[in-house]
């Protein structure tokens, strides 16, 4: 056995060898800065929330150390946050339906027809991820406003001659999430699209099906993990979404994320705001697992790809 | 799914351009905003001029929050990618119990609502013995930057051949030589997307801040200035930071093939 400076090769390889011990050092000196990351200011906060939803607000700011489901009880009975609840998933599943029907297409173009333009596509819609949010709504603002490009576009032709109010409605809002949330849904479709053997495009044809016949029964099925895996990014990004309900929305159609900050910074109310951010966590992983155990039942091809 | 030589429908190329408009709108439009002459948000503007770029970079307050949200973003760059490139190597090179279970865990907070984070991270500011501020804001986005940070390197390491770290030492390289001459050329583009992508998640980041920061970071000081003021300086400011993207775009594109961690 020749020696080497880092030791005989025995040695080097036993070295190697370590990380299949049951307390390996390495591995766990590795994930150090990682566990005082999480371990503090993770669990222990998420530990805190669900606390913190049991006890009773007795003043701003001060909690009662009860345990009580009061809380749970007064969210889920008031109208209020019943409205909220509702506005805010009935958004996300709006909005989820309409990234996914302009998102489909343009996936399936680019992974289909594009060639030499298929980086730049992605590119195009990747970038947007990448410019401050705020940039992206002022924009918005621009268009949609009263005296913005598109209403000052309809008064010239003569469409209509009062401003069509968008911004700061239900309409605004809804514009401003398709547009941050289409990447979202686009990028894991083009993924899933891109792993379809060409071949089997070629078999579906060569038996005799039509183009339509076989987009139907070869690609949308065989594309549905990355529906799945677009529609939940943007289903979780719609329920927490702070800056388009606040910049382009209304209050008049309540959201969740701008009424738990104002019962937790505003009220302070933090035993109420955390049962509503508990019930939030709750409602977003019950749809989750809904929708994995449908997946596993009416499309068990999907887990293997 | 290979390249077909089928030519697209017409109503589906109609699609294709419809979105790529779509998609490029705000931005184009938030930036020829920023050069009208207008007191308010009016488009097209009935002139040109430069005035909102004086007015925004005389303005104090957003200046300030300008070094602050950069300050922050570079301090989470730095811890974030430092830790998730570890946790990533550790997940990758070593096969130990609870290997998966770590690498699920990881991942966690990325399937959390931000603003769920923000809350909890808040209430257990005291206990931490930690005040709302530029630290807690720093501390906050690292939790939502380490999981891309180690996602992003472990998909530069998905090809990384083990042996070569063996040959290296083998032929008497120590731990660090190996890094610096074996690990670190082979992840170095993972490692560079990763830091542009959490300086970029924490500079932009709104749902964490508003929870733990004292309202002064970038993005909170743009959205009140949006809602007290609606003048076009938040446009001027805009422009800086689309132009600031781009200037990111380089570096990430050189780095980056979305390709390879697309399919």
């Amino acid at each position: 056995m020749h020696s080497t400076p880092g030791g005989t090769a025995s040695e080097v390889a036993s070295r190697w060898q370590r990380g299949r011990t049951l307390l390996p050092r390495e591995p766990i000196l590795l994930l150090l800065p990682v566990g005082f990351l999480l371990l503090p200011f993770f669990a222990f906060p998420l530990a805190i929330l669900l606390r913190n939803s049991f006890f009773r607000d007795v003043d701003a700011g001060l909690m009662a150390p009860d345990f009580q489901i009061g809380n749970y009880a007064k969210v889920l009975s008031d109208p209020f946050y019943l409205t909220c609840y509702l506005n805010t998933f009935g958004m996300a599943v709006a909005v989820a339906a309409l990234t996914l029907i302009l998102g489909y297409p343009f996936a399936y173009y680019l992974v289909r027809f594009a060639k030499s333009s298929r980086i730049f596509l992605i590119w195009l819609i990747f970038t947007p991820l990448t410019v401050s949010i705020i940039a992206r709504t002022f924009g918005w603002i621009v268009i949609t406003g009263d005296a913005g490009l598109l209403n000052s576009v309809l008064i010239a032709l003569g469409a209509t001659d009062q401003p069509l109010r968008i911004l700061f409605e239900v309409q605004g809002m809804t514009i401003g999430m398709l547009h941050r949330y289409l990447p979202l849904m686009v990028l894991p479709i083009v993924s899933s699209l891109m792993k379809i053997d060409g071949n089997l495009y070629r078999a579906g044809r060569a038996l005799g099906a039509s183009g339509p016949h076989v987009f139907w029964t070869v690609t949308v099925p065989l594309s549905l993990p990355g529906i799945i895996a677009g529609t939940q990014l943007v289903l979780a990004a719609v329920l927490s979404d702070f800056v388009l309900p606040t910049l382009l929305g209304t209050t008049k159609f309540r959201m969740l994320a701008p009424t738990i900050y104002e019962e937790a910074v505003g009220r302070f109310t933090w035993a109420n705001a955390s049962a509503m951010t508990m019930i939030m966590v709750i409602l977003m992983f019950v749809i989750l697992l809904a929708v994995t155990l449908c997946l596993r039942r009416y499309a068990p091809w999907s887990r293997a790809l | 799914m290979t390249q077909s030589s089928d030519r697209s429908p017409f109503l589906l190329s109609a699609t294709m351009v419809g979105v790529c408009v779509f998609v490029l709108a705000p931005t184009v439009l938030a930036v020829l905003a920023s050069f009208g002459s207008a007191d308010q948000i009016v488009f097209p503007p009935p002139g040109w001029s430069l005035k909102w770029y004086v007015a925004a970079f005389e303005n104090e307050t957003i200046l300030r929050s300008v070094w602050l949200s950069g300050g922050i973003a570079v301090a989470v760059t730095v811890i974030s990618t430092i830790a998730g490139t570890a946790a990533a190597i550790a997940i990758n090179h070593h096969n130990f119990a609870g290997r998966g279970l770590v690498k699920s865990t990881l991942m966690l907070p990325l399937t959390l609502p931000a603003i769920v984070l923000g809350l909890a991270i808040l209430f257990a500011l005291p206990s931490l013995g930690l005040k709302n501020g530029p630290v807690a804001t720093a501390i906050g986005h690292c939790i939502i930057c380490v999981p891309y940070a180690a996602y992003l390197v472990l998909a530069s390491l998905s090809n990384y051949d083990l042996t070569l770290e063996r040959a290296s030492a083998t032929l008497g390289a120590n731990r660090l030589q190996t890094f610096c001459w074996i690990t670190w050329p082979l992840i170095k583009d993972g490692i560079v997307v990763s830091a542009i992508f959490c300086f970029l998640l924490s500079f932009d980041n709104v749902a964490i801040s508003l929870f733990l920061s004292r309202g002064d970071t970038l993005p909170l000081r743009l959205m009140q200035h949006i809602q007290s003021n609606a003048d076009p300086s938040v446009a001027a400011i805009s422009t800086a930071l689309v132009m600031f993207s781009v200037v990111l775009m380089v570096p990430l594109a050189r780095a980056m093939r979305p390709d390879r961690l697309l399919w």
